[in-house]
C-alpha cells in the first residue's frame, strides 16, 4: 500500500498533475487524485516523509529530467511537474522538523530596477520550488534598496537577480553594491540570469553564480548549497 | 503525431473557368487528334468500346460523350493497403499523402560526393529506412537493381519491398512475365487472389508516352493489370517545349489527355477498375533539353493536375519533392520543399517522388530520404492549417493570464503544444554553442547517422511461412 501511494505520487509528478482536476499528459486522468491529494493521503497514513520526498517526488522529478534530456518533454511539462512537487513540499514543510529533514533553504528572486520582464524569473521560481527550496518572489522593477531591505528581513541563503535588457543589467551591479554598503553581502549568495548577461558579466560585478536558463540556475544553486 | 490524409485544396492555381477551358481542349484533342496506340490488345478494346480506329495510323479517336462516359466509370476513390492496416491510404477527394518515387539508377553518397550504381541491397535497405520514416506514407520502389538481368528485376524489386516494409508498395514494371510473377507473389502475401483485390498490398504503374502515344509493351501491361483488378496508375510525363507545348496550360492539356487515355482503357477492360489519374508533368531546360525535377513550374503543373483530377472525380498521383542538385546543398532543400508544398496545399492525393530523389530523378540518396521526411512533416503541418475555435482562441486563458503574464506554465500550453506545432525530427534548433558542442554537424551528416541507425535497428520480414512459399514457388528471387 505504501509502495502504491509512493509510485502514484511519482507517476503524477511525471504527469505534472497538481490536483485531481488536472489533465496531465495521458488521456482520462481528470478526476483521479493528483500529487496534492496523494501527498495528503500519504501523510494521513503515516508514511515516512523521507520516502515521500526521496522515492516519490525527487525520483519523479529525476525521471522528468531524463525525459527532458531525451527531448520527449518540453519546458511546460517540466514546469507542470515542478509545480506539482512544489505543492507537495508546501504540504510537507510543517512536518520536516520532526522527521529530521533539513529544509533546502530560502531563495529571494527579483527582476531589477527599470525592468518589467519576469517570465524567466517566474520559471526559475517554479523550478526552485519543485526542487524543494522556499522561494520568495519580490516581483519586478525592484529598487536596490528594496531588495536590500527584503534580504535583511527574509534572511535568505540565495538572492536571484534577473534582467532582460542591456539597459537594466547594470542595476544588478548597483544592487550588489547596495548589499555591500549595508554589510549584508556575505550573508547571501547572489545568482544572476537573463538574456544579456553571461558568466563573465557575473564575475565582473561580483556575483557568486550565473544561470543561462532555469535549469542552470537550479544547478548553480544546488552546487552552491552543497559547498 | 503522424499527419496524413488531411484535406488540402487551399492553393488553387487554376480558376474554375480555366479548368473548364482545359477540359474542353482535352476533349477536342481526344475527339479530333486522337492517340497512337501500338498495342494490338488495347487497339481492339478501344475499337469494341466504340472508338473510331484508323488501323493504318494506329490512331484512336473517341467521341466526347463516350470519353466522358468511360471516365465516369472509374471509381472516385482508390484504397491502397499496407501489410499493416495502419498504413492503408484512401486516395481521392483532396486528401494528401506522400511517398517515395522511382526509378533511380544511382545512389549518391554525400561523404565522397560521388554516385554509384544502385543494387538490390540498396533497395532493401531503403525499404527498411522508409518503413521507419513516418511522414512517408507509401513506398514506391525507388531504385533499379543494376546487377540483375531484366527478367529478374520485377520479382526482386517487389520482393525487396514486401519483405522489408509494411507500407503499401507501388512500382513501375518492366516485363509482362514479371508482372504475372509479381501478382502471384502478392497473392501469396495477401492470402489469395480475392484477398489481394480486397486489400491490394501492391499497385503498378503503366506510363504513356507523351504526346498522345501508347507503346505496345505498356498497352499490354495496362490491359493485364486492369484485368487482374490491381490498382494502376496511368501517369503522363509531358515536358514543356519538348513533348508538350511550352506553355503550362498546353502542358496540362497533354498531361490530362494522356493520363485519361490510360484511365479509359482500364475502364474498357473492366468497368470500375481501380485506376489513378497521374501526372509527372514538368518542363525542360531548353538550352540542353534536360528533364527538370526541381523547377517551380513542376510544382505549379502538379498542383493544377490535382485540380483537374478533382474536376474529373479521379484519385490523383502527383510528382513533387525532387531536386536537380547533384549534392545535398541549399538547392536540394529549397527545390524539394517548394514542389512538395505546392502539390500538398493543392490537395494532391499521392505525391510521389516526394522523398529521396535528386539529379533529374536519376539518383537516390539515403540521407535525402531522412531530410525529405522532415520537409514532408512540415508540409503536412501546413496542410493541416489553422484551427479556430473557442479552445484555440483561448479568450478565457488570456483573461486569466492578463497583461504581463506568461503562457509557459499554462495548462492550455501543455494541452496544445504537441498538436499545434510540428515537432522536428531532424532540424537543428540548438543555440550555436550547443550545436558546436554536439560536433557542429551539417544536416546531411545528422541525416546519415539517423539513416544508418534506423536501418540497423529493426528489420521487418514477411511472415516465415509466406516468405518460404514465395521463395519456393516464384523463381528468380535473390534472397
Amino acid at each position: 500500500m505504501t509502495e502504491d501511494i509512493i509510485s502514484l505520487i511519482r507517476e503524477n509528478v511525471i504527469q505534472g498533475r497538481v490536483t485531481q482536476d488536472d489533465e496531465g499528459l495521458d488521456e482520462g486522468m481528470v478526476g483521479q487524485p493528483g500529487v496534492t491529494e496523494l501527498t495528503e493521503k500519504a501523510l494521513a497514513m503515516g508514511i515516512d516523509i523521507r520516502d515521500i520526498i526521496n522515492k516519490g517526488l525527487t525520483e519523479g522529478m529525476n525521471l522528468v529530467g531524463q525525459k527532458f534530456e531525451l527531448k520527449e518533454f518540453y519546458i511546460p511539462d517540466m514546469l507542470a511537474s515542478a509545480e506539482a512537487v512544489g505543492a507537495a513540499m508546501d504540504l510537507l514543510k510543517p512536518h520536516l522538523d520532526q522527521s529530521g529533514i533539513k529544509p533546502k533553504g530560502k531563495v529571494l528572486l527579483a527582476t531589477v530596477k527599470g525592468d518589467l520582464h519576469d517570465i524567466g524569473k517566474n520559471i526559475v521560481s517554479i523550478l526552485l520550488r519543485g526542487a524543494g527550496y522556499t522561494v520568495k518572489d519580490l516581483g519586478h522593477d525592484m529598487e536596490p534598496q528594496s531588495i536590500v531591505n527584503a534580504v535583511r528581513v527574509e534572511n535568505p541563503q540565495f538572492l536571484g537577480l534577473s534582467a532582460l535588457l542591456t539597459s537594466t543589467m547594470v542595476n544588478m551591479r548597483d544592487t550588489i553594491q547596495a548589499l555591500e554598503e549595508s554589510g549584508l553581502r556575505d550573508k547571501v549568495k547572489v545568482i544572476i540570469g537573463g538574456a544579456p548577461v553571461s558568466e563573465g558579466y557575473a564575475k565582473s560585478i561580483g556575483a557568486d553564480g550565473y544561470g543561462s536558463d532555469g535549469f542552470q540556475a537550479l544547478a548553480v544553486i544546488e552546487s552552491l548549497t552543497s559547498t | 503525431m503522424i499527419r496524413k490524409g488531411l484535406a488540402g485544396g487551399s492553393y488553387q492555381p487554376l480558376t474554375e473557368e480555366s479548368i473548364a477551358k482545359i477540359d474542353q481542349t482535352v476533349m477536342a484533342v481526344i475527339e479530333e487528334v486522337g492517340f497512337e496506340v501500338n498495342s494490338e490488345a488495347a487497339l481492339r478494346l478501344f475499337e469494341q468500346a466504340g472508338a473510331r480506329v484508323d488501323r493504318e495510323e494506329l490512331r484512336v479517336r473517341l467521341p466526347q460523350a463516350k470519353a466522358r462516359e468511360l471516365i465516369g466509370m472509374a471509381p472516385p476513390e482508390v484504397k491502397l493497403c499496407g501489410q499493416e492496416e495502419k498504413h492503408d491510404v484512401l486516395l481521392g477527394g483532396n486528401r494528401v499523402y506522400a511517398g517515395t518515387g522511382g526509378t533511380a539508377l544511382y545512389i549518391y553518397e554525400p561523404g565522397t560526393k560521388q554516385k554509384r550504381s544502385a543494387t538490390l541491397e540498396d533497395l532493401k535497405r531503403i525499404a527498411r529506412l522508409v518503413n521507419r520514416l513516418d511522414n512517408i506514407h507509401l513506398f514506391m520502389l525507388p531504385t533499379y537493381p543494376n546487377e540483375l538481368p531484366i527478367e529478374q528485376v520485377d520479382v526482386n524489386r517487389f520482393f525487396a519491398g514486401l519483405d522489408n516494409t509494411t507500407k503499401h508498395i507501388m512500382g513501375g514494371v518492366y516485363t509482362l512475365d514479371g508482372v504475372k510473377q509479381v501478382l502471384r507473389m502478392a497473392e501469396m502475401a495477401a492470402g489469395s487472389a480475392e484477398k489481394l483485390r480486397q486489400r491490394p498490398l501492391i499497385s503498378m504503374i503503366g506510363c504513356s508516352i507523351s504526346p498522345l502515344k501508347m507503346d505496345a509493351n505498356y498497352g499490354d501491361l495496362v490491359v493485364e493489370i486492369a484485368q487482374r483488378g490491381i490498382p494502376l496508375v496511368c501517369p503522363a510525363e509531358p515536358l514543356c517545349g519538348a513533348t508538350s507545348p511550352v506553355t503550362l496550360a498546353g502542358n496540362l492539356v497533354i498531361q490530362t489527355a494522356d493520363s485519361l487515355m490510360g484511365v479509359m482503357l482500364t475502364q474498357i477492360v473492366k468497368p470500375g477498375t481501380p485506376v489513378i489519374f497521374g501526372s509527372v508533368a514538368t518542363n525542360t531546360d531548353l538550352r540542353t533539353l534536360n528533364y527538370l525535377a526541381g523547377s517551380v513550374e513542376m510544382g505549379l503543373l502538379n498542383a493544377a493536375g490535382a485540380q483537374m483530377a478533382q474536376f474529373y472525380h479521379l484519385p490523383f498521383y502527383a510528382t513533387g519533392g525532387m531536386t536537380d542538385s547533384k549534392v545535398l546543398d541549399a538547392q536540394s532543400g529549397y527545390e524539394s520543399a517548394m514542389s512538395n508544398l505546392l502539390c500538398a496545399l493543392a490537395g494532391a492525393n499521392f505525391i510521389h517522388d516526394a522523398a529521396g530523389m535528386m539529379e533529374f530523378a536519376l539518383t537516390a540518396c539515403y540521407e535525402k530520404f531522412v531530410i525529405d521526411n522532415e520537409i514532408l512533416g512540415m508540409v503536412m503541418r501546413a496542410v493541416a492549417g489553422i484551427k479556430v475555435n473557442d479552445d484555440t482562441l483561448a479568450f478565457d486563458l488570456i483573461r486569466e493570464v492578463g497583461p504581463g503574464g506568461n503562457f509557459v506554465a499554462a495548462k492550455h500550453t501543455r494541452r496544445f503544444m504537441r498538436r499545434e506545432h510540428y515537432q522536428p525530427t531532424l532540424s537543428d534548433r540548438n543555440s550555436r554553442e550547443e550545436w558546436e558542442a554536439k560536433g557542429g554537424k551539417a544536416i546531411w551528416q545528422k541525416a546519415g547517422e539517423k539513416a544508418r541507425r534506423l536501418i540497423a535497428e529493426r528489420k521487418y520480414q514477411l511472415p516465415a511461412a509466406v516468405r518460404q512459399r514465395i521463395l519456393l514457388e516464384v523463381t528468380g528471387i535473390v534472397d
